[in-house]
Order: structure tokens, then sequence, then C-alpha cells
């Protein structure tokens, strides 16, 4: 009975931790994008919504794939691009996270095992208050998309 | 009085043409070099997995150079799946007189057989060199090519290359007419292919 009640309790504990920034999001058409033949390194692209009243934090991203899972993001420095760990992708409350080629992406470095198109890969979001949500990204080949970069001509 | 008012509206019609003429930029695909910096660009030759390229050689074609390398993990993919695209959308004619070099900014890691693979996987057209560090650094000077090793903090390890993102546009006979912007989209790669191909 006791040791009911404890799982009970750290049942209650753990609903209490997944309860957070996590329930408020939702992650939009999750990509890891197929490494080209000898890159070590991948990125995974997704669009995180914060549907709630406050804003949240991705602090980190883990997959299984790669040895390492980074936060990054790009620099267009007068047409250098220097790509950059950030410490955290920021949520406002009710706005968006873009993450796309060029900009902020999920770094995977020092992939594993070669990936193959169609392959999904789990990555796990952590955000600041602990909580964390798992997405489902399908590899896909690169594809021409529009970046921040290409569109500085639109006025 | 009146004369005054006059010479006034004309000045002021002077400055508004001066003003356009200074900073009408039409939308265009690739922003073409402004003669006062222009970048010299010129032939290089270096090595590819099938042995010498020499830019020299593919005058007549209108080549596309792309400074990058394998380890790039995204701004080269982004800007190679583009491009190739963009190839991919040329009629076969077109093709055979378009050719594009994929120089590497990152001797130490890339090897020609390593490049081979890694450009193949975006166009058959598209041929990776290498060459030694001075050599490329010459040829980066000459391009208007900026390139920087940094140590980012990465649990990776390893490093990044900085690097300029802009496609190169050698026309058929040798000179440096332009550049396409990182990942500019496949249909104004076309615009911008053309635009050279059938110049005289
Ligand atoms: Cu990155």
């Amino acid at each position: 009975m006791k040791q009911l009640s404890l799982l009970a309790a750290s049942l209650m504990f753990s609903a209490g931790v997944l309860a957070g920034a996590a329930d408020n999001v939702s992650v939009q058409d999750p990509y890891v994008r197929l490494a080209p033949p000898n890159a070590p390194a991948t990125g995974a692209f997704m669009v995180i919504k914060n549907n709630g009243d406050k804003d949240v934090k991705v602090v980190k991203a883990d997959n299984p794939v790669s040895k390492v899972t980074e936060l990054h993001t790009h620099i267009n420095d007068g047409g250098v691009m220097k790509m950059r760990p950030v410490p955290s992708i920021d949520i406002k409350a009710k706005g968006e996270a873009v993450l796309k080629p060029g900009s902020l992406h999920v770094m995977m470095i020092d992939i594993k095992t070669p990936m193959k198109e169609g392959d999904v890969v789990p990555i796990t979001l952590s955000f600041d208050d602990g909580s964390t949500k798992q997405v489902d990204a399908k590899v896909v080949r690169p594809m021409a998309a529009p970046m921040p970069a290409a569109m500085e001509h639109k006025h | 009085m009146v004369e005054r008012i006059l010479i006034f509206v004309a000045g002021l019609l002077a400055a508004a043409i001066v003003g356009v003429a200074l900073f009408w930029q039409p939308e265009m695909p690739e922003r073409p070099l402004p003669k006062a910096v222009i970048a010299a660009g010129g032939d290089f030759t270096l090595q590819s997995a099938s042995g010498p390229v020499a830019l020299q050689n593919y005058r007549g074609k209108l080549v596309l150079v792309y400074f990058g390398y394998t380890f790039c993990p995204d701004i080269c993919p982004t800007s190679l799946a583009a491009t190739a695209e963009g190839l991919k959308q040329l009629t076969p004619e077109e093709l055979a007189r378009v050719a594009m070099i994929f120089v590497s900014v990152d001797p130490k890691r890339d090897t020609p057989a390593r490049l081979a693979e890694y450009v193949d996987f975006f166009h058959p057209a598209i041929v990776g060199v290498t060459g030694t560090p001075e050599n490329i650094a010459e040829i980066a000077k000459r391009y208007g090519v900026f390139y920087a090793e940094q140590k980012v903090e990465t649990a990776g390890g390893g490093y990044v290359v900085d690097h300029s993102a802009d496609t190169f546009i050698v026309a058929p006979d040798g000179q440096l007419v332009g550049k396409m912007a990182h990942a500019t989209p496949p249909d104004q790669v076309v615009v911008a292919i053309r635009k050279y191909l059938n110049q005289p």
C-alpha cells in the first residue's frame, strides 16, 4: 500500500514535471536534411509554436543518430555565412521560432550511422523549465527552399 | 522670383534623377559586380578526383564557381541544392554549355575523392576541386572570397569554416561577370544562367 502511494506520488510528480512549457508547444513540419556523402553533420529544421501565455526557451536538443546535438544559428555577415551555437531558442508567448536552412537549426554533429531518405529521427527538445517534447523528424533530401539571404532583394 | 522657383524645381528634378540612378535596383536574380570593386576572378588549375581541372579549359561554357567545403553542415548543401535544382531546369542543350566547379576552402580535410562523392550527390555537372592552401588562398583572393577556420565551441570538436556563400558566374569567354547570393532560388538561377549564356 505504501509502495502504491509512492508510485502514485511519483506518477503525479512526473506528470508535474511533464506539464509546463512542452505542453504549450506544438511543432510543425519537422525534418532532418539528408547529409551528402562524407558530410559528418547535418541539420534538423521545424517550426516550434508556443501556444501558451508565457515565453519559453528550448535549451537543449538530443537525438540518437548523432554523437552531439547542438542549437545553432547563422549570421550573415556581408555574404559570409557564420554558423554559431546559441544557448537557447526563445519563443515568445503565442509566437513561433522558425528553424530553417541558413538560420536557426538543430545541429546533428558526428553522425553515427549514415541516414537514408525516409528514416525518422526522434528529436527530444528540452525546455527551460525541464519539460521535454519528442519530435519525429523525417529524413529528406536537400531541397531548394527560400532563405532569408535570398529575400534581401525583396523590397 | 519665378525664375528662382524654376531653377529650384529643376534642381529638385535633377536630384531626383541622380537619386534614382544611384539607388534604383531593379529586381535581379544576381548581383552584378560594381565595376569599381569588381573581383578580377581569372583562371586557375586545381585537382579533382579525375585529374587537374583548369578554368581555362572551359572556354565556350558558362562556369559557375562556388567556394565551400564538405564538412559544411548547412550553407553549402543549401546553396548547392538550389543551384543543382536550377541546372536541372535547363534544357539538355543549355546544360551542355554549363559547368560548375566547387572549390574547397578546407584543403586540410577535403581530398579530391571526398569532394567527388560530395558534389555528385547534388548534380553530375558539378566537379569538386582542391589544392594547396596557398593556391586556394590566392584564387579566393582574386574572386573576393572570404573564408576562415573557426574554432567554434562545439562538443563535436573540429572546426567550421566561415565562408562567402556566393556563386560566381564566369562567362564563356572566361570573364567573371556576376555572382548569385546564397540560396538563390532555382528559377532565378535559370534566369541568371540564360542571361549570360545567350550573350554574344
Ligand atoms: Cu549548425
